[in-house]
């Protein structure tokens, strides 16, 4: 049994790790791997006191500064499936009293009094016919790994936010022709980025455009859309689909024991990051803080534990 | 001893956590870059029937990503 059960392997959950080996909390940390979803990006320029690390780098400094912990336990390399709330029937539920059993994928049940949520999220898919079909076969979600694959092959990006955009600028080297899909008037990336990609022959900005459909055989052959504007359906013919279009919490798992967002996110008091339930905290992109950044993610968690610290002092 | 050959891009972090598994676990590898190597990245294809990487082919079986404890099986690694 534990005090503490931290769920996440972010900038979130390891923070949240670090300070509660500070404080002696008797804590585990439950992570699939460690970095959250900056694994992935080439390049972290923003990360307080690192001018510039790889995504995987960061994932490493986070991993090595957890583990120079002597006070925590770490189960890495598995998934929380499901938490079981124990509480005792006939009490106060604002008491604080009754533990929680969290079931692993890999089958490891653990016990805790409290939880840290730090669970993060995932990419959105476009849920449109053929996405799930052609996925890997031309429909694609990490444009750093899998762009060079498309050498020569006219793609679409879909979404014009800053992942959109970035997909767009890892694909020029490669791609003979790029479209980018933006369902409003104009995308909502940083300016800077679409300026630089502009400047490119290669690339192409559709507005008012909405994804209905990938079509395809062994890959992917084409792409249709329907026109916001004219409501006109079309087609365009394309050997790759990046889908770009932000981001869903990772909040099933709690989704019958805590208040969630109409987006699905945990809803917190953001002075302590306290949950609907009085046992459970949460912190980063699977609470619903308004900005999605892995410093706030840090600072969020620091506010959790301490609060969980007091909690537990009382 | 198996024969695995991981195709891979250089920016793709999930080649680099395959490559730390295998080196973690003192697994001998080939690795063909498939953002060059254009005869390697059509026999991933015909492999994987598919184009994300990485795809690790071990003694013909074949793993589309990183997936961890797919090779350990494959590979009889315990822990």
């Amino acid at each position: 049994m534990y005090d503490l059960l931290i769920i996440g392997g972010g900038p979130g959950g390891v923070a949240a790790g670090i300070y509660a080996a500070r404080k002696k909390i008797k804590a585990v940390l439950v992570t699939d791997t460690f970095g959250g979803q900056s694994l992935v990006s080439t390049d972290v320029q923003n990360w307080v006191g690192t001018k510039s690390v790889s995504g995987f780098d960061l994932g490493k400094m986070l991993e090595e500064h957890l583990r120079a912990q002597e006070d925590i336990e770490i189960v890495d390399s598995d998934v929380v499936v499901s938490v079981k709330d124990e509480a005792p029937p006939s009490r106060d539920a604002s008491a604080g009293e009754g533990k929680f059993i969290v079931t692993t994928k890999n089958g490891k049940m653990l016990e805790s009094k409290y939880l840290l949520i730090a669970s993060g999220s995932r990419r959105r898919k476009l849920g449109v016919t053929g996405e799930h079909e052609l996925d890997g076969k031309g429909v694609a979600y990490c444009s750093t790994c899998d762009a060079p694959l498309f050498k020569g092959k006219t793609v679409a990006v879909v979404g014009g936010g800053n992942s959109g955009l970035e997909a767009v600028g890892d694909l020029l080297p490669y791609a003979a022709k790029i479209y980018l899909l933006e369902r409003g008037e104009r995308p909502k990336g940083d300016p800077v980025t679409l300026e630089r990609i502009q400047k490119s022959e290669k690339f192409s900005l559709l507005t008012n455009m909405q994804v209905r459909e990938i079509f395809g055989d062994a890959f992917v052959k084409g792409l249709k859309y329907a026109d916001t504007k004219s409501g006109e359906m079309k087609e365009l013919a394309v050997e790759g689909v990046f889908v770009e279009i932000g981001a869903v919490p990772n909040s099933e798992f709690v989704k019958n024991l805590v208040a969630l967002n109409k987006f699905g996110e945990i809803v917190v008091d953001h002075k302590t990051q306290r949950t609907s339930h009085p046992r459970i905290w949460a912190v980063g992109d699977v609470s619903d803080v308004r900005y999605k950044q892995n410093n706030i993610s840090a600072g969020d968690a620091v506010k959790g534990i301490l609060n969980i610290y007091e909690e537990i002092q009382k | 001893m198996s024969n695995i050959i991981i195709y891979s891009t250089p920016s793709c972090i999930y080649c680099k956590m395959a490559k730390e598994f295998f080196a973690k676990n003192n697994i001998a590898y080939k690795e063909f870059n498939v953002a060059e190597d254009e005869k390697a990245r059509e026999e991933m294809v015909s492999k994987s029937h598919q184009l994300g990487v990485p795809v690790i082919d071990v003694d013909g079986e074949i793993f589309v990503g990183f997936d961890r404890a797919g090779l350990a099986k494959a590979l009889k690694i315990t822990s």
